[in-house]
């Protein structure tokens, strides 16, 4: 009974957040659904890091970058192709069936956006005649899935030479050039200013007769949990599986793995395109709901607040890691108020970072397996040592018999 | 039928040439001790022929396939297993989950209760059942070796390499090992023993190479090779009862 005590915390806590928006009415009640949104994508992100880094032991500093090639992948699909039932002849176009697929000159940041937009001064010259689709949001975001699988499967090939230090520094700097790239490509990308994203849901959502409208955070709120609980789903199953025992063998002794016929690139690559596609789905879905994306989030601070977020919940174990990025979200979010300490006045806004940075270092010097795996482990392997000692007494007891 | 043919393998590293085109033939279930002084080529030949590195020339075969330019864990597959001169359990893993490893590599259609009944058994054997759910970093150094020796056995391949397999194990655990050896080489599998401890290579090897300096300066029964003049002085040394000897003693003066 005692070993099913996390998986019974773990049912419940999702039947708690599968509630939640119905339950909760509160005035704050679309900023509390905004910190649960951004908390499972955190904990996507954290979780799928826990497995790439905890479980495989590669120490990759990259995520927020392969996060970002989902992101600006659907970001720049919906942004430049659209479905057109007459040639704009303006924009290069391709005849798709009875329809157009339009692809829409890049104009970066300019001024004179409206004279350069190719589909704009088709749209004009057709004086509303003519409706374009634009490209379906799902689309993009599985696009960006695969994207970031392909970058995955690319930067895992890169780094299969490389272990430890110097995995962790060319990750980072794949991340950065990333970031330096997409800053760099205003033509493109608009830089800094980002690209605008349609809604998750830019035309609402009707479910059992009940109409959200495309603002409504209830949607975006089930869209993000349900691909959290498909992460962990496909993590549990990986874990659990034969690719879950080679990867942690691998983490600890890579030639030992080999030796004993672990096929070690093949699990090293796979491992990283598993856990890039799931930082690519979470940073697409997140880039639509947010509306914009900018090379900022992308920035090594985001990635720091990932690894602090496994770190503190426990590296090693991808639930804690996940719970932990939902708390510590939380967390960060309730320190934001200031308090007084007599007449000094504790502005948090500042100081909860300061906090965390404690935190995490304490965490980190007596927990080096987080604050929640340990928790867990508690319950699911207490019992070892007690049932090791007590079979090794057995043993002697019938040793000592015989003779 | 075992059959391991190594055919002139050379290796260098920048100029230090570790082996000078090494030698030999391993035909059925031979029990084979490999000797040789430190920096002597033993590991280097070890991780050779288990393909963690490529020889410069030379050709290694197994059962009639080339496996010198195979990965180690192509190796594995064909059939040459190996432990390692230093302890490499998976310690944040269980020890039972240590033994699962290898047998789920290899890809047998066996299933998942056969494979942990055969792990029990293995466990049985080398008397550390009762650790089956700790991690392996729980375990003594002993200990570790002798989980070493039971994923070799859960990997099954024809020929294994044992390198250094009584290196600091307590007197009881060495009486494992041998029975280990024994056992597995009755069951028709090829050994290689590499081992500093003389005592045990030549109470258990019915053949010794000698390897000096990348040259396989030996080949034959212990006897023999503890006779040899050659191996005497670039290894053995002169035996206690043997101080006559006097180029022996030189030897091992020197």
């Amino acid at each position: 009974m005692k070993r099913q005590v996390p998986n019974i915390l773990g049912v419940v806590i999702v039947i708690f957040f599968a509630v939640f928006p119905f339950v909760y009415s509160a005035a704050d009640y679309d900023y509390i659904m905004h910190i649960c949104i951004t908390a499972f994508f955190y904990a996507i992100l954290a979780s799928s890091w826990s497995m790439l880094s905890g479980y495989a032991g590669q120490f990759s500093f990259g995520h927020m970058g392969f996060m970002g090639v989902g992101a600006y992948t659907t970001a720049l699909f919906c942004h430049y192709l659209y479905l057109s039932p007459e040639p704009t002849k303006l924009c290069t176009e391709f005849q798709v069936g009875n329809s157009y697929l339009v692809i829409v000159n890049p104009i970066g940041v300019t001024s004179t956006t409206l004279t350069q937009d190719c589909l704009r001064q088709a749209l004009g010259a057709w004086n509303g005649s003519v409706e374009v689709t634009p490209m379906p949001v799902l689309l993009g975001i599985v696009l960006g899935t695969i994207m970031g699988g392909i970058f995955g499967l690319l930067i895992g090939l890169l780094v299969l030479r490389l272990r430890a230090a110097y995995l962790a520094l060319f990750t980072l700097g794949f991340a950065e050039i990333l970031r330096a790239t997409i800053s760099a490509e205003i033509e493109i990308t608009r830089g800094q200013a980002g690209i605008e994203l349609p809604h998750l849901f830019e035309n609402g959502l009707t479910v059992f007769g009940h109409t959200f409208s495309k603002t409504d955070k209830v949607p975006t709120y089930f869209a993000m949990f349900f691909l959290l609980l498909a992460c962990l789903a496909i993590l549990f199953w990986l874990s659990r599986s034969k690719f879950g025992l080679f990867v942690r063998a691998l983490r600890e002794d890579q030639d030992a793995a080999a030796a004993l016929g672990v096929n070690t690139t093949r699990c090293k690559v796979l491992v990283f395109v598993v856990t890039t596609m799931m930082a690519a789905a979470a940073g697409a879905v997140q880039a639509h709901y947010i509306g914009i994306i900018t090379p900022n989030n992308l920035f090594l601070l985001q990635m720091s607040l990932v690894v602090a977020m496994a770190v503190i919940g426990g590296i090693e174990n991808f639930a804690a890691a996940a719970i932990g990025a939902i708390v510590i979200e939380f967390v960060l979010e309730m320190l934001r108020s200031s308090f007084e300490i007599g007449s000094v006045t504790v502005d948090m806004s500042i100081w909860r970072l300061v906090f965390f940075g404690i935190l995490l270092m304490l965490t980190l010097r007596f927990s080096r397996n987080g604050l929640i795996a340990p928790v867990i482990l508690y319950f699911t392997r207490g019992h070892v040592g007690k049932e090791t000692v007590s079979k090794r007494v057995a043993a002697m007891d019938e040793a000592g018999a015989a003779q | 039928m075992i059959n391991l043919t190594v055919r002139g393998v050379h290796k260098h590293f920048g100029g230090l040439h570790v082996l000078k085109g090494v030698t030999f033939d391993i035909k059925g279930p031979e029990l084979i001790g490999l000797i040789g002084p430190n920096g002597a080529g033993k590991t280097t030949l070890t991780n050779i022929l288990d393909g963690a590195i490529k020889p410069n020339q030379g050709t290694v075969y197994l059962d009639g396939e080339r496996i010198d330019q195979l990965q180690p864990y192509e190796v594995a597959l064909a059939g040459l297993g190996r432990t390692f001169q230093v302890t490499r359990s998976f310690r944040r893993i269980t020890v039972l989950e240590n033994l699962y490893v290898p047998a789920l590599a290899m890809g047998r259609p066996e299933s998942r209760k056969a494979i942990h009944e055969k792990a029990m058994s293995v466990l049985e054997f080398l008397t550390m059942d009762h650790l089956r759910n700790e991690f392996a970093q729980a375990l003594s150094g002993g200990q570790q070796k002798l989980l070493e020796l039971g994923r070799l056995l859960m990997l099954d391949p024809n020929i294994i390499i044992l390198d250094e397999p009584f290196a600091g194990v307590h007197p009881k655990l060495m009486e494992i090992i041998h029975d280990y050896i024994e056992r597995v080489n009755d069951e028709g599998k090829a050994i290689i023993i590499i081992s500093h401890q003389m005592d045990s290579i030549f109470s258990l090897s019915r053949r010794l190479l000698v390897l000096n300096y990348g040259d396989l300066i030996a080949d034959g029964p212990p006897d023999e090779v503890k006779r040899d003049p050659t191996v005497i002085e670039a290894y053995l040394g002169a035996e206690e009862d043997d101080r006559g000897g006097a180029q022996a003693k030189g030897t091992r003066d020197s």
